[in-house]
């Protein structure tokens, strides 16, 4: 029995200490220093932390390059889809210039309509100009984990991009910077569990708040008033009671999938961005 | 030898070190990369390590894993260190079942890789719940784990073929 135990101590020992032949440091002392930097960057001390800016920095470009293959590979996948899609959806958009050109001239009128009431009314459209200052960035990295849905991208500090700042691509909000290095940040998308957006659902005065569950086809609303049913079909609009962001941008919608349950999804698709906009709350056209 | 060969064989001795920090950096993770077969994804890193601990050690030293799983966690935004200390609990653990084995078998170095990768993984979730304020994907870490278990066999045919040739030219 102890000649066992001891035979288990001295295995163990020698997994923690012995070097081997080519290995320069033992797994105890690598381990030791990996709990290290763990305790440090949970500390957060202003000087760990602008190391860390700089290692990202420095890891982020690296990774960009190292990331190429993966992305042509990418790129080749999409376009052989994209290549099969086109004939249909060249049909369908010719129904639809059809039908855009019809509504064209119902919102012509709508636009003088609205014109004409807002002057008998005295009010003007001043005030939501403010601000609208956008900053294009490009998407470094859009790895994946079971951790994190985040992108990188190639503006930091350096352009004014501080932590908070709403990020859009192609005229929808796809997330908030969480990390802003000297020339990199990471944005936390709308589909991260982390993410929390207040909403206001289209056609009532109903505030929730929207979270993510990993899939851009399968958002969580939470804080819903008790019996409050969920119609299908719904735009859900940021509500600005955080303060910060801009009210009325489009970010989800309603659905019913296959089995008929009712779903939400983000109006954006964030893993296929690959330029967006930055900006203080509010989307620039 | 020429110098032409002489940098041929350095590369190929070097090839998983290399692979690794590539895996580190680039953004390819298993099938990830085909939408139809996102459920099908795995963690190479964790194979790679736990075949080359367990068959060859000298080929991978643990200072690489260390600087590999620093750079993974820069680039997946989780606190620094993290997937070091996986990577070096999966080391510990085969280094122990390395000298705990007489005769080797697959079968049984694969079976012995489910505690391995329990542990690792542990270690992940135990620094992520404590250390930092991100949620989970637990289903995604199971399907992650179960098919990078899966896939082993495959993998330790690969890399053992090759790695036997290595050995061979380097003789």
């Amino acid at each position: 029995m102890a000649d066992s135990r001891d035979d288990f101590i001295i295995a163990i020992r020698y997994a923690l200490l012995k070097k081997g032949t080519k290995q320069k440091f033992s797994l105890f002392f690598l381990i030791s220093l990996s709990i290290l930097i763990i305790t440090l960057d949970k500390l957060s001390l202003p000087i760990v932390s602008s190391t860390r800016a700089v290692i990202n920095d420095l890891v982020y470009e690296v990774a960009y390059i190292a990331a190429t293959p993966g992305k042509f590979l990418s790129y080749l996948n999409k376009k052989k889809k994209d290549h099969f899609n086109t004939v249909n959806k060249n049909k369908i958009l010719i129904e639809e210039i059809e039908s855009l050109k019809s509504d064209r001239y119902d919102n012509l009128y709508l636009k003088t309509e609205n014109y004409s009431l807002r002057k008998v009314l005295d009010l003007s459209n001043e005030g939501y100009k403010k601000d609208e200052i956008s900053i294009k960035a490009r998407v470094i990295i859009d790895r994946d984990s079971p951790y994190l849905k985040s992108l990188l991208v190639s503006k930091g500090r350096k352009q004014n991009i501080i932590k908070g700042m709403s990020v859009f691509s192609k005229g929808y909000l796809i997330g908030t910077i969480i990390e802003s290095n000297y020339i990199t940040a990471r944005v936390l998308l709308i589909t991260d569990l982390n993410s929390k957006i207040p909403v206001v659902i289209e056609g009532t005065n109903t505030n929730a708040i929207l979270g993510g569950t990993g899939k851009k086809t399968d958002l969580r609303l939470d804080y819903l008033p008790d019996g409050f049913i969920l119609e299908p079909n719904k735009i859900l609009y940021t509500s600005g009671k955080d303060g910060f962001l801009a009210i009325g941008l489009p970010v989800a919608e309603t659905y019913l999938d296959k089995k008929n349950n009712l779903r939400i999804k983000s109006l954006a698709d964030p893993r296929q961005a690959s330029i967006i906009n930055i900006s203080k709350g509010q989307f620039n056209k | 030898m020429n110098i032409l060969g002489r940098t041929k064989n350095i590369l190929l001795s070097n090839l998983p070190v290399i692979i690794f920090y590539m895996l580190s950096f680039s953004t390819f993770e298993g099938l990830k990369e085909f939408p139809d077969l996102v459920a099908f994804y795995f963690n190479l890193q964790m194979i790679i390590v736990y075949f080359y601990v367990l068959k060859f050690p000298d080929y991978l030293g643990y200072g690489h894993i260390f600087f590999a799983g620093i750079i993974s966690d820069v680039v997946t935004g989780i606190p620094l260190g993290t997937s070091s200390l996986s990577y070096l609990i999966l080391c510990f653990f085969t280094s122990y079942i390395r000298n705990a084995t007489l005769r080797s078998k697959m079968t049984a170095e694969w079976i012995a890789f489910i505690p391995a990768l329990f542990f690792s993984n542990l270690m992940y979730f135990i620094v992520i719940t404590n250390f930092s304020h991100l949620s989970f994907y637990y289903v995604e870490l199971l399907q992650n784990t179960f098919f990078t278990f899966l896939f082993f066999p495959f993998f330790y045919f690969l890399l053992n073929s090759y790695q036997k040739n290595i050995v061979k030219i380097n003789a």
